[in-house]
């Protein structure tokens, strides 16, 4: 009863915010997704590890041009007439599952290999077509050419080949395909989509702990420092600004170098009996640790200024002088009249960090500091240098609008919220 | 209490009983260059039931004097004479453990401050601001609490004190806010309530109200106010008694009507006659000001502190500092041409 009014007041200002209430229902679709990703086998890493298709398929099954076309056809019917030809043919065909979802045919050898004749009976004749592109337009130059109508008949035969080839689709693997394909494959032939997807684990995982971790920190060393004053303010004062005076990344860079390769797993090891081993299952620079370690060692620096500023001015206001004149206790002061009066702080600077973290994450994968195992944004924005030279903007394109969804958000939303729980902005 | 009463009304007669004695009350502060005395030997007595006025201009101690009192300096910075004493009952306050000081802070003294915008703490309702102020004093459990603080509330003239319980300090006014205030400083029924400044923020009516207020609860509950205030217009609506500060020393005490109608100290006379009047004698008339500046905290004359600003100054003024003498029952003076009339 006591809270109603201040809460629904909060609430009442947030819901006005159009732009905010939208921003968190984005967020809230991003953590689901993210929950999801951590609690089920929703998505895999080995899903965003393997091979689903042919290389740099553009998404939406857009139309491509016959080239490439006729280039995924070329790696399907070598692919299929390699394995056609191992010793246990049969066996080798069963397991091949490059292909994602898609089965090949349960048909005799002999039929198999029959029809894989045949398309590359139709591939070679294409393949001899100089220019196909311009074949299938009808503007190739030579009198003995053949027609637009001739080769792209060819080439949907030969894509009909292909179908045969392999066994038709449930309704399931249709459905598995169409998200596969989704936003098309990278340069090795991965689905973007799932590593896409996949990467909203890690950016969530790292914005949460490092965001918490930061805020918790420098709220303790803020409120410290601002309230007791003399050598805990000048011991806190002097750890920030030396943190500070490092140049941000420069630091993240360093951590990123000592946790690679083992070299702090080994000493913690040796010492605690390979507790550290026991705990993670691994090696440090395998897991997100070092990057948590890496960004929270900088990111508490702003939480801590602001609050540590905050507190300095609340402690001088007369409810708090008052509390100490009804003969509370500093701990009591501290926890119960000037901590709830800088949570709005804490919240703020979550989201700003929460952001900050997501976006020094890409930027260290994209270096080849940050996630060492499986996707991530920055690793998928950092891989797609090659291919957005050659004009395929489908995997940078998909984890930076990914990206961008939710730094918006996040953006918008704190600023919502600093509108919202300031108790002073009524 | 009702014996306070009527002890408060007929103060002069009866024998009264000490509620707060301050005793050579001296305070100084750690600076950059060196010792600043902002309070010297300051001494005067609270007795129960009465209302004692603490005058003065900026500057001249009355805020360090009463936050001396409560001991609320920051500690690595402020020093006390080593003879400064504040009896309450028998205990001398100043060798108390912070511990000691906390159990008495709030319980048996109370302190309310001038500004009642910034004096409740913004995120938590006024009934739960209350209710701490007893959850920490007392031992009564939760029902009883609440109806404690429907009953405060009700007692500084809230209206719907159980609809304002829930309420948070952003939902009230000035005036309202300083009755919460108010209730808050009473919820343990101190023995001595400080004012510092109470309604120099509020409006002019509302500061009526407020001082009427603080009227009534001291003769109800018979608590001992310090009123600290720069209006000696206040000082004559509210208080029994007032002592006048100047740069750091007390320099006059006097009963009210004494001190009004016949000042003795040349500080208080010219602070009388600086009081802005209405009428046809005063027309067109300049306010009377005093000349010239207190004398600085680090570079304070040995002599007496207003010889320079004095009109009736005499040549011993510059060389000897005057004694706080008491010459008859109540008054005393810190003169040596004291005015007597």
């Amino acid at each position: 009863m006591t809270n109603s009014s201040s809460d629904s007041r909060a609430l009442r200002k947030f819901l006005r915010h159009k732009p905010a209430v939208v921003a968190s229902f984005i967020i809230a679709a991003y953590a689901v997704v993210a929950m999801l990703l951590l609690f089920t086998n929703m998505i895999t890493m080995d899903d965003t590890l393997q091979r689903v298709g042919p290389e740099t398929i553009p998404g939406f099954s857009s139309v491509q041009n016959p080239e490439k076309r006729l280039e995924d056809a070329e790696w399907l019917l070598d692919r299929i007439d390699t394995l056609a030809g191992r010793e246990d043919p049969r066996a080798a065909l069963d397991s091949f599952r490059d292909l994602g979802v898609r089965h090949v045919a349960e048909i005799p050898i002999e039929d198999l290999q029959q029809r894989v004749e045949e398309g590359w009976e139709i591939y070679d004749r294409l393949a001899e077509v100089e220019d196909l592109t311009a074949a299938v337009n009808g503007t190739l130059n030579s009198p003995d050419a053949p027609t637009g109508e001739v080769v792209l008949a060819d080439l949907q035969q030969l894509e009909l080949k292909l179908d045969e080839l392999l066994a038709p689709m449930t309704a399931k693997e249709k459905s598995t395909r169409w998200f596969e394909m989704l936003f098309g494959t990278d340069r090795q032939g991965r689905s973007i989509f799932y590593r896409s997807v996949y990467s909203i684990r890690v950016a969530v995982l790292v914005g949460l702990i490092t965001g918490l971790l930061s805020v918790t920190i420098g709220t303790i060393a803020g409120l410290l420092s601002g309230y007791f004053g003399g050598w805990v303010d000048n011991l806190i004062t002097w750890l920030y600004s030396t943190f500070a005076s490092i140049p941000n990344i420069v630091l993240l860079i360093l951590l990123a170098f000592m946790f690679d390769g083992g070299h702090i797993d080994e000493p913690l090891n040796r010492w605690t009996g390979g507790l550290l081993k026991w705990l993670i299952g691994g090696r440090l620079d395998e897991t997100l640790i070092p990057v948590y370690i890496a960004f929270t060692a900088t990111f508490w620096i702003g939480p801590c200024r602001v609050i540590r500023g905050e507190t300095l001015k609340i402690r001088e206001l007369e409810y708090v002088q008052a509390a100490t004149v009804m003969g509370f206790g500093r701990t009591r002061i501290l926890l119960r009249h000037i901590l709830p009066n800088v949570t709005y702080l804490m919240l703020i600077n979550f989201s700003l960090l929460f952001i900050g973290a997501i976006k020094s994450e890409v930027i260290l994968s994209f270096l080849g500091l940050g996630v060492k195992k499986g996707p991530s944004w920055g690793i998928m924005i950092s891989q797609s240098k090659v291919e957005v030279i050659n004009g395929f903007f489908w995997q940078i394109g998909t984890a930076t609008v990914l990206m961008f969804f939710l730094v918006l958000a996040f953006n918008v939303l704190s600023d919502a919220l600093q509108d919202v729980l300031d108790p002073k902005h009524v | 209490m009702s014996t306070t009463t009527t002890q408060s009304s007929e103060a002069k007669t009866t024998t009264r009983e000490l509620a707060l004695s301050v005793q050579n009350l001296t305070t100084s502060f750690r600076s950059d260059r060196g010792l600043v005395t902002a309070v010297s030997n300051v001494s005067f007595d609270l007795f129960k039931g009465e209302a004692l006025g603490l005058v003065g201009e900026s500057g001249c101690g009355k805020s360090v004097t009463s936050k001396s009192l409560m001991r609320l300096l920051p500690e690595h910075v402020t020093r006390y004479g080593s003879d400064s004493k504040v009896m309450l009952g028998s205990d001398n306050v100043m060798k108390y453990s912070n511990r000691e000081m906390r159990k008495i802070r709030g319980n048996r003294i109370a302190m309310i401050f001038q500004e009642p915008m910034t004096a409740l703490n913004p995120v938590f309702t006024i009934g739960w601001q209350l209710d701490e102020a007893l959850r920490h004093h007392t031992k009564l459990n939760r029902a009883d609490r609440r109806k404690r603080v429907v009953e405060l509330l009700d007692m500084v003239e809230i209206p719907n004190p159980d609809k304002r319980y829930g309420e948070y300090p952003h939902q009230l006014s000035g005036g309202m806010r300083q009755r919460v205030v108010i209730a808050m400083a009473l919820a343990c029924e101190p023995e001595i309530l400080i004012a510092d400044e109470p309604t120099t923020a509020l409006d002019v009516t509302i500061q009526a109200q407020i001082l009427r207020l603080m009227n009534d609860l001291r003769e109800r509950t018979g608590t001992a106010i310090l009123l600290i205030t720069h209006d000696l217009g206040v000082v004559a609506q509210t208080c029994d008694r007032v002592v006048v500060m100047y740069a750091g020393q007390v320099v006059e005490q006097a009963s009210v009507g004494d001190l009004f109608h016949n000042p003795s100290h040349p500080y208080t006379r010219a602070l009388l006659q600086s009081i802005p009047r209405s009428g046809k004698k005063e027309k067109g008339k300049r306010l009377a000001t005093i000349d010239g500046i207190v004398p600085s905290l680090l570079d304070m004359p040995k002599a007496c502190r207003f010889a320079e600003r004095c009109d009736c100054r005499q040549p011993q003024c510059d060389v000897e500092m005057p004694e706080l003498v008491n010459f008859s029952g109540d008054r005393s003076v810190r003169c040596h041409f004291p005015v007597h009339k």
